[in-house]
């Protein structure tokens, strides 16, 4: 994020796209809350009625997969009304001509022919962005999980730079990030381009910088993105490009990754896999070996939540006997393979990467105990360095110092509806519970709030037409798998669509997701679109009688004893 | 006056920590320790997701409650000024859950107790305002966006006052209106 | 019962919550969560905040807390056979040895986690996919 989760609430105007914080991230949508209450205004694009559509001055509930049709529409409607900042634009910006070519033809009549949002209401919303005296961009995985994204975080970076809106307080733009330390990998170069502090790996004075640390040779051939792997194990027939062994680390990707068959059948065909976690899931179940880490609550660091903002974790409980710290056990491993590494605790490794990064160089344990939180880029050891709340101030981070415009013309899903599979399928999150819920799943009351086989939200007119009623379990299918789940009958989503959460063993979304599809440049795949058919199920309590025993049998397998009734 | 809570729909987020803080006010931490089937999970209030709203609903503890005059047993008393279900004594006859115009009661079974015949004792269910716990209602605490609010008898009567104050003011501006 | 007060970061999405946990230090379990002041979550937290930390006694509801290393020694499909670690460790780096010399470095992936371990344990694995390993065949679920 440019900016601080603190100066939402100081917003003047909230651009909301794809990002429904409500589920994914409570404390922050507090602070748009907040911000409705100041009196910021509103605007919401999403194809559901999400609690921040709710709330919102206009919204913009367009049909999944066509985002770009409707940011080139917003930044068409700001051009032609004149409503552009061209003092920004000519001192700070670059290819602002070439951007405006595309933009030219998606009026906001041509527009509402894809994203079914009607001119009007598009007009209304750009003429808002464009006239608030400082307006703020938040987008979330509605934007990123898409075949076209990377495009659509550019449109709406220059929807940000067409109207002057960078590196003033609570304005830019935020991509509000899921898991708890995401920023975090990336910060620390767990990224195939990129060493950590987002230094390239194909530069050569970077290269030699971290040869001469780490007294090692290094490769500078950028590597295998993750969502590459069941294609590099499956299909790749160049053995020189054949992944062989796999070593995953806290990640449960037969749960979490698109087209669980595919990562199946990826898996069973690697030599070797290492899994390296603290509770037994999905993918441990084709480990070669498994590692048992320590868990969060039981180890030291350093997390860096969404608006890059290093905070320390402690150790609050001892760690159950015959674990091992994630990092000791890597150390001892490389120290193994001939490589030695051999550190006394975190602040030591801590110590060695601040100093190879000159971003986080001033982001010491000591200043981390001081100051609670500081965001990057820190710089200075010193302790007037208390890190950098707002991000492209004065200058942007190109090599010229300016900001760069671009769009794309847009591109449909890969996969859309048809006569077989009339529905379309996305995935979204599910408040209660984080990720692959190993951890949520095994908390009392979370659990109790929601439980297998999880739900389908869909619009009461397409259930009508199925013959089937709220709370029903259905059969959802496509051509690359199925699962069985609860029907949600909601108003708060179009006909057409459905949307499932990804967690559940039994009703698991991610038998049917789409792992071709990626981004062309973060590789995200398509996980917001692909196609799908509800099937009735006569004979509920059948149903229900799978649901629960393929859970328990599940379950069993994780290595859970059934006691009392459940052994019955 | 009774006090009572009130959830605001504008500030709430459909998140039910809520939910969750009234079971474990009602239970006690003991939950994080015990058997995970060791306990019902019955929160007494109730997010309700429309296409619209999104709001906790629960009791408004009536002055003349119709639950209290619906029951055939006496078993819903008035405990530190808060309508209150004395689960013991309940028979779960539903006259309660029918006779409440808020649909705020519902009925629930109840682990670890049981009947004659072993089945699990069904009660009805309410919000009590925690009372008794010295905490004041666990759900205003825990909400993370300050949706419910405990709507106290001084604040009923300053949101009155302040509603009659605009009416007599705007009497006089009607009546100038006219008197032009 | 002897109580001690610990703050830390929440675990569950990005907006990296400040919690205060109260432990039991005879017991080594966790008696309580409150909401610390952190700068993005100001004395609040969620539900997760609030009550997703029972996981960490392993109260096997879902699936259970992995307390040994584990080998399937008699090849894939077999059963897991629970290990020393030094017996684990070195397993992993006889193997993982083997595939290098084998198809090379490229032919190892290796994944961070965006989730519990934190920034260190991040970096050391990247360090070791590239320095030990030799491929810059590591990244995460960025994408999740």
């Amino acid at each position: 994020m440019t900016m601080g989760v603190h100066e939402i609430e100081d917003a003047k105007l909230i651009f909301n796209f794809g990002y429904n914080g409500a589920d994914s991230h409570p404390i922050v949508q507090r602070r748009i809350v907040r911000a409705k209450q100041k009196g910021a205004t509103i605007i919401c694009a999403d194809p559901r009625v999400t609690e921040c559509a709710r709330i919102a001055d206009v919204h913009m509930q367009l049909k999944g997969g066509t985002n770009i049709a409707l940011v080139n529409a917003m930044c068409n409607v700001v051009y032609n009304e004149g409503l552009v900042d061209q003092k920004f634009i000519d001192e700070k910006t670059v290819d602002y001509d070439a951007f405006v070519e595309v933009i030219k033809k998606y009026t906001p009549e041509y527009a509402e022919t894809i994203c079914h949002v009607p001119a009007e209401t598009i007009r209304k919303a750009a003429r808002m962005y464009a006239k608030a005296p400082s307006a703020m961009i938040l987008y979330g995985m509605g934007v990123c999980q898409f075949g076209q994204a990377v495009d659509v975080v550019k449109a709406l970076g220059s929807l940000a730079l067409m109207t002057g809106n960078y590196g003033k307080p609570a304005s830019g733009i935020g991509p509000v990030r899921g898991q708890n330390n995401v920023q975090g990998a990336c910060d620390m170069g767990a990224l195939p381009n990129n060493y950590p502090g987002y230094q390239n790996v194909t530069k050569p004075e970077i290269q030699e910088k971290f040869e001469k640390a780490w007294g090692v040779k290094l490769s500078n051939k950028v590597g295998v993105p993750l969502t590459h792997v069941p294609q590099r194990v499956l299909e790749e027939k160049d053995p020189k490009k054949q992944l062989h062994a796999y070593y995953i680390f806290g990640e449960d990707p037969v749960q979490s990754d698109p087209d669980a068959e595919e990562v199946r059948e990826a898996l069973e065909k690697l030599d070797f896999v290492v899994v390296q976690d603290i509770f037994m899931n999905k993918t441990a179940e084709f480990a070669d070996v498994i590692l048992p880490g320590t868990s969060w609550n039981e180890h030291d660091g350093v997390y860096s939540c969404c608006d890059r903002g290093f905070q320390r974790i402690r150790k609050v409980l001892e760690p159950p006997k015959g674990v091992k710290l994630d990092w000791e056990i890597i150390c001892e491993i490389s120290t193994a393979m001939g490589y030695k590494m051999k550190y006394k605790n975190t602040e030591e490794i801590w110590n060695e990467l601040i100093d190879l990064c000159p971003n986080f160089a001033g982001a010491t344990y000591a200043k981390l105990e001081k100051y609670g939180n500081i965001q990057w880029p820190c710089r200075s050891k010193d302790d007037s360095d208390k890190g950098t709340v707002v991000l492209h101030q004065g200058k942007f981070a190109n090599p010229d110092g300016k900001g760069k415009f671009y769009t794309a013309d847009w591109r449909p899903p890969q996969e859309l509806e048809n006569e077989e599979y009339p529905l379309s399928l996305s995935t979204v999150r599910e408040v209660g519970h984080y990720s692959v819920r190993t951890m949520t799943g095994n908390c009392r009351t979370l659990r109790n709030l929601e439980d297998e086989p999880g739900w389908i939200q869909m619009n009461p007119a397409d259930c009508e037409k199925l013959g089937i009623k709220h709370g029903d379990l259905v059969k959802v299918v496509n051509k690359r798998g199925w699962c069985i789940t609860r029907c949600n009958a909601t108003e708060r989503v179009a006909k057409g669509a459905t949307y499932m959460t990804y967690q559940w063993w039994i009703g698991c979304c991610n038998e049917l997701t789409i792992g071709s599809n990626l981004d062309p440049v973060s590789n995200t795949p398509e996980y917001k679109y692909c196609n799908c058919r509800v099937e009735k199920l006569d004979d509920q309590a059948k149903a229900w009688e799978y649901v629960n025993t393929e859970y328990k049998s599940i379950r069993e397998r994780m290595g859970i004893k059934m006691v009392g009734k459940e052994a019955v | 006056m009774r006090q009572f809570v009130k959830g605001n729909p504008d500030l709430c987020i459909g998140c039910r920590t809520c939910m969750i803080g009234c079971v474990v006010e009602h239970e006690g931490r003991r939950i994080f320790e015990i058997d995970p089937d060791g306990y019902d999970f019955n929160p007494k209030l109730h997010v309700v997701k429309t296409a619209k709203v999104s709001v906790p609903v629960q009791c408004k503890h009536c002055e003349n409650p119709a639950c209290m005059a619906a029951c055939p047993v006496g078993c819903i008393k008035v405990i530190n000024d808060a309508v209150v279900i004395d689960q013991k004594e309940c028979i779960g006859c539903k006259s309660c859950m029918q006779a409440c115009p808020f649909g705020v009661i519902d009925v629930i079974s109840q682990v670890g107790t049981s009947q004659s015949d072993g089945s699990k004792r069904v009660v009805a269910n309410k919000c009590d305002l925690c009372v008794g716990t010295g905490n004041g209602p666990a759900c205003v605490r825990v909400c993370p966006t300050e949706a419910l609010k405990l709507v106290s008898e001084e604040a009923m009567q300053e949101s009155v006052q302040k509603k009659r104050v605009a009416t007599a003011e705007a009497a006089k501006a009607i009546a100038d209106a006219m008197a032009d | 019962m002897a109580l001690k007060q610990v703050q830390t970061t929440c675990a569950y999405c990005g907006a990296g919550c400040q919690i205060m946990f109260t432990v039991d230090t005879a017991t080594n379990k966790i008696v309580n969560a409150v909401p610390a002041m952190g700068r993005t979550n100001q004395g609040t937290l969620c539900l997760k905040g609030h009550y997703g930390w029972d996981f960490i006694n392993d109260p096997q509801i879902l699936t259970k807390r992995i307390t040994s290393p584990m080998i399937r020694k008699g090849g894939k499909g077999s059963r897991l056979e629970e290990v020393s670690w030094d017996e684990a460790i070195q397993y992993v780096a006889d193997n993982l040895t083997k595939i290098k010399k084998k198809y090379g470095p490229d032919s190892i992936m290796c994944t961070g986690s965006a989730r519990g371990p934190g920034n260190e344990a991040n970096y050391i694995m990247q360090k070791f996919t590239r320095a030990c390993i030799g491929t810059n065949n590591v990244d995460h679920c960025a994408r999740v």
